[in-house]
């Protein structure tokens, strides 16, 4: 592939040039003539950390066998980049063709997280798209179709001004559909307006423009009006029933350069059971759907084989929780030994025969040991329903530290719901703890072992019991981190946490509705980008954007309004803004889960028996799982 | 069994350091099915290493990459032909040859390296003139940078280029020169270019010079 000269120049004065010039192993490689829809799928961040993320390897890999089709990938170039690029008018390109973005036929952002959300907008200027929906509408074609899949699609309307489509839910059909749908009116030239049609139709597509919001001034929605007769009231999520014959790349692009995750990955299974209260991949990924382990072991060795990759990793939401995790994992063990390939079983649950895994995967190089509490004590632990025991905690920290581990890392909430500081007194009763077992079984001077205790800042997300609940205030979390800090000087334990202002910009952008946008695009304007990167994020612009918009929203002040989003306690009877998205999680389950956290009830594993969430009156429960 | 194959470095690739390199190569071994020796320990790495390092943006023509197998099966017709299969766009195997194993290692031998480097500007002096001028120098300084300290050093270069010759045409001025290049003496192109530069006075952004290596040479 050639490259302009222009290009070439700005190539040579960067830091990675290799992050903008693909070219990589197993990249696709088509004329663009000979295709009738163009899309680039844009990941809303740098190429490394993009690159690392699973779900774009797999539907670049679903688009690319369709002939019809060319997928190209895209990623938010760094600041001496961008520069370079605004100064010589050269726009956000594709890594496959170095084509332009506004050439494309669609353009789709994947949303991972909200603080990417500023990228987006960015991306979108630097392709030399409008970023508002309404400066794009009257010209249908002359610029790529705006789409956007992933996790925070299922609250899409912080971006419901930027965005034509949000595909919502399981994208390996969907995605495809959608691409045909365009291709098929950009032949027939059909308007815009019967584009969005077509694609409405499908489940788990929401067209925003199709729905009227009205809001009460300084407070929240009035009333939803759907506006188009083929714009479902509720927009259901797109699940796959089968994962395992779903497609799976076996011929992953292998980056030149380190990425965060450089190595080959199956999908073990999606969808979860453990029902911990504030964990919306827990509740919008389901049922949980496994793929079978034949097939497992067939993909993991194909990948190995066609990337040459040194590295295996399972990807689920709970590696362990796989229905024939121990015969599956032995397996892998011993093929990856015989092709000197690493293994690595990420949030593995600390049983015998995990520890049993890991003696044979780590050996002597033993990475930290992480356990997720969660929350310091028994009783706030069965509020947010994570399941697991003071006794557990000990007991496998025990067997670690017999068994030579050096460090424990331990991650922790805080601001959950009816948190108090007791409950941080007990994260550093379980730091202290864990020392003295360590103390106990390596004599007095305890050796070179140490705990790392992580703190994160809790968010509430949709579609959670917890949706309804207040954040804590920044304050809160401030006097939170620097009762901790007291309370953790304890030799041996180190003690990190989350910076405070993003975790609460994370929440307002997480529960936001349409005028959220405003803020953001005003923020964006300002010079916001790279917002999950401390080194980027810029607090005061963000507070100014808050500010410049509160009055037009009815709010007193820029801190009433972000409060209003993120601290503030949803009523019940109150619309919220992702109502218009189904996850087919029954309402009702999310109240009594949040009752049951207000009284400490847990709820057991669905594998036990059904806990009646309402997912499988949609889809089945357990495909492919093994019956134990 | 220890192999040398001899490869070309060209087109966007140029962008991908030496070190991302190895890593390409190293993955195409395994894909290819060629099983590498590994060093023993803690930290097995496979045997395998390039004769230099080549400079991110350099295009390379003659490039090499020495590695030791524990494979007997295969000969070495058949290992090219296996890795060209596979190798990324932009590094191109010229040809493979099997060395005795006891050999020291490309990089210890390394003596000398020649360059090609084109600058884009223009000159009313002939490619005679300029070299006259630049090598007539008593002595030809630059500024290196120091792998410890932070504070670059006036260094004469003058003694480490081997040879050196200009042309010119209408648009561009080209160097080609061979430099000192291994462990013993090394001399970059970066600062012939900058000396170069500064004994002329030109005004040209670094960035539009293109540098490539087109040769090395070992001891004997």
């Amino acid at each position: 592939m050639r490259i302009d000269k222009n290009l070439e120049r700005i190539l040579k004065r960067v830091e990675k040039p290799a992050r903008y010039t693909g070219g990589e192993v197993n990249m696709i490689r088509k004329n663009p003539d000979d295709v009738s829809l163009r899309i680039g799928f844009a990941f809303p961040d740098t190429y490394e950390i993009g690159m690392s993320y699973m779900g774009m390897q797999i539907l670049y890999n679903i688009l690319n066998k369709n002939e019809k089709i060319y997928c190209e990938r895209l990623f938010a170039p760094a600041g001496d980049m961008e520069a370079l690029m605004r100064e010589d008018n050269i726009k956000l390109f594709t890594l496959e063709t170095f084509t332009p973005a506004d050439e494309l036929d669609i353009l789709g952002f994947t949303l991972q997280y909200e603080m990417s959300y500023s990228n987006i907008l960015n991306m979108m200027d630097l392709a030399g798209i409008p970023v508002r929906r309404e400066d794009r509408a009257d010209s249908m074609y002359s610029y790529p179709l705006i789409i956007a899949g992933g996790p925070c699609a299922f609250n899409p309307e912080p971006l419901a001004d930027f965005v034509d489509i949000f595909l919502v839910g399981d994208g390996e059909e969907l995605l495809e559909k959608v691409c045909l749908a365009f291709a098929d009116a950009k032949a027939k030239k059909l308007d815009r307006r019967a584009l969005l049609e077509q694609a409405a139709g499908l489940d788990g597509v929401y067209v925003p423009e199709f729905y009227d919001i009205e809001y009460e001034s300084g407070g929240p929605i009035k009333s939803v009006t759907v506006l188009n007769s083929i714009a479902p009231e509720r927009v259901r999520r797109a699940v796959v029933e089968d994962i395992d014959s779903a497609e799976f790349p076996v011929s992953s692009i292998v980056p030149f350069i380190d990425t965060v995750h450089d190595r080959a990955v199956v999908e073990t299974f999606r969808g979860c059971t453990r029902g911990c209260r504030f964990c919306q991949a827990g509740m919008i990924y389901r049922p949980v759907r496994e793929r079978l382990p034949e097939t497992i072991k067939e993909l993991a060795m194909e990948q190995l084989k066609n990337t040459g990759h040194e590295e295996l990793s399972l990807l689920s939401l709970s590696t362990s929780d796989y229905s024939r995790f121990e015969p599956v994992a032995t397996e892998l063990m011993g093929l990856c030994r015989s092709q000197n390939v690493s293994l690595s079983l990420p949030s593995l649950r600390l049983d015998s025969f995990s520890f049993r895994v890991l003696e044979e995967i780590q050996g002597y190089r033993k990475s930290g040991l992480t356990f997720a509490p969660e929350a310091g004590t028994q009783r706030l632990r069965d509020v947010i329903n994570k399941n697991i025991t003071e006794d557990d905690i000990y007991s496998a920290a025990r067997q670690a530290i017999e068994l030579g581990w050096e460090h424990i890392k331990l991650y922790f909430m805080i601001g959950l719901p009816t948190e108090t500081m007791e409950d941080l007194d007990g994260i550093a009763e379980i730091a202290r703890k864990i020392m003295e077992i360590n103390y106990d079984v390596r004599g007095r001077k305890g050796g070179r072992f140490r705990v790392t205790v992580s703190v994160s800042n809790f968010v509430p997300k949709p579609h959670t019991p917890f949706q309804w609940e207040a954040q804590n205030t920044p304050e809160e979390f401030v006097e939170k981190h620097n009762y901790l800090s007291g309370k953790l000087r304890i030799k041996g334990v180190t003690f990190n946490y989350h910076e405070t202002a993003t975790s609460n910009l994370e929440a307002v952008f997480a529960r936001g509705d349409r005028r959220c946008g405003r803020i953001l695009e005003r923020a964006w304007k300002s010079g916001c980008k790279f917002d999950g990167w401390t080194e980027h994020f810029k607090p005061e612009l963000w507070e100014a954007a808050f500010n410049e918009t509160a009055e037009e929203l009815g709010f007193e002040n820029g801190d009433a309004l972000e409060k209003f989003y993120s601290c503030r306690m949803r009523t019940q009877e109150e619309i919220l803004p992702w109502d218009i998205i189904d996850s087919f999680i029954d309402r009702e389950y999310l109240i009594s889960e949040k009752r049951k956290a207000e009284s400490c009830t847990v709820t057991p594993d669905c594998r036990e028996g059904c806990t009646g969430c309402g997912v499988n009156r949609y889809a089945k429960c357990f495909v492919n799982c093994d019956a134990k | 069994m220890k192999y040398v194959i001899k490869f070309e470095k060209t087109g966007v690739i140029c962008y991908t350091s030496h070190l991302d390199i190895l890593k390409v190569f190293k993955r195409s071994f395994k894909r290819a099915d060629i099983r590498l020796d590994y060093s023993k320990g803690f930290n097995p790495h496979p045997k395998m290493g390039f004769a230099q390092p080549l400079s991110l943006g350099y295009s390379g023509y003659c490039e090499y990459l020495e590695f030791e197998t524990i494979d007997e099966s295969k000969s070495p017709e058949e290992i090219i032909s296996l890795m060209r299969a596979i190798m990324p766009e932009g590094l191109n195997l010229i040809s493979i040859k099997k060395v005795p194993e006891l050999k020291k290692t490309l990089a210890s031998i390394t003596v000398a390296a020649d360059y090609s480097i084109t600058v884009p500007v223009e000159t009313d002096l002939s490619g005679s003139e300029l070299g006259e001028k630049y090598m007539n120098q008593p002595e030809i300084r630059a500024f290196k940078r120091q792998k410890k300290k932070k504070e670059p050093v006036l260094v004469n270069i003058k003694p480490k280029i081997r040879r050196i010759d200009f042309r010119t045409s209408d648009d561009c001025i080209r160097i080609d020169c061979c430099l000192d290049a291994g462990s013993e003496s090394n001399l970059s192109p970066e600062l012939v270019i900058d000396s170069f530069i500064e004994c002329f006075g030109f005004t040209v952004d670094k960035a539009d010079i293109h540098v490539s290596r087109t040769n090395i040479q070992f001891k004997e």
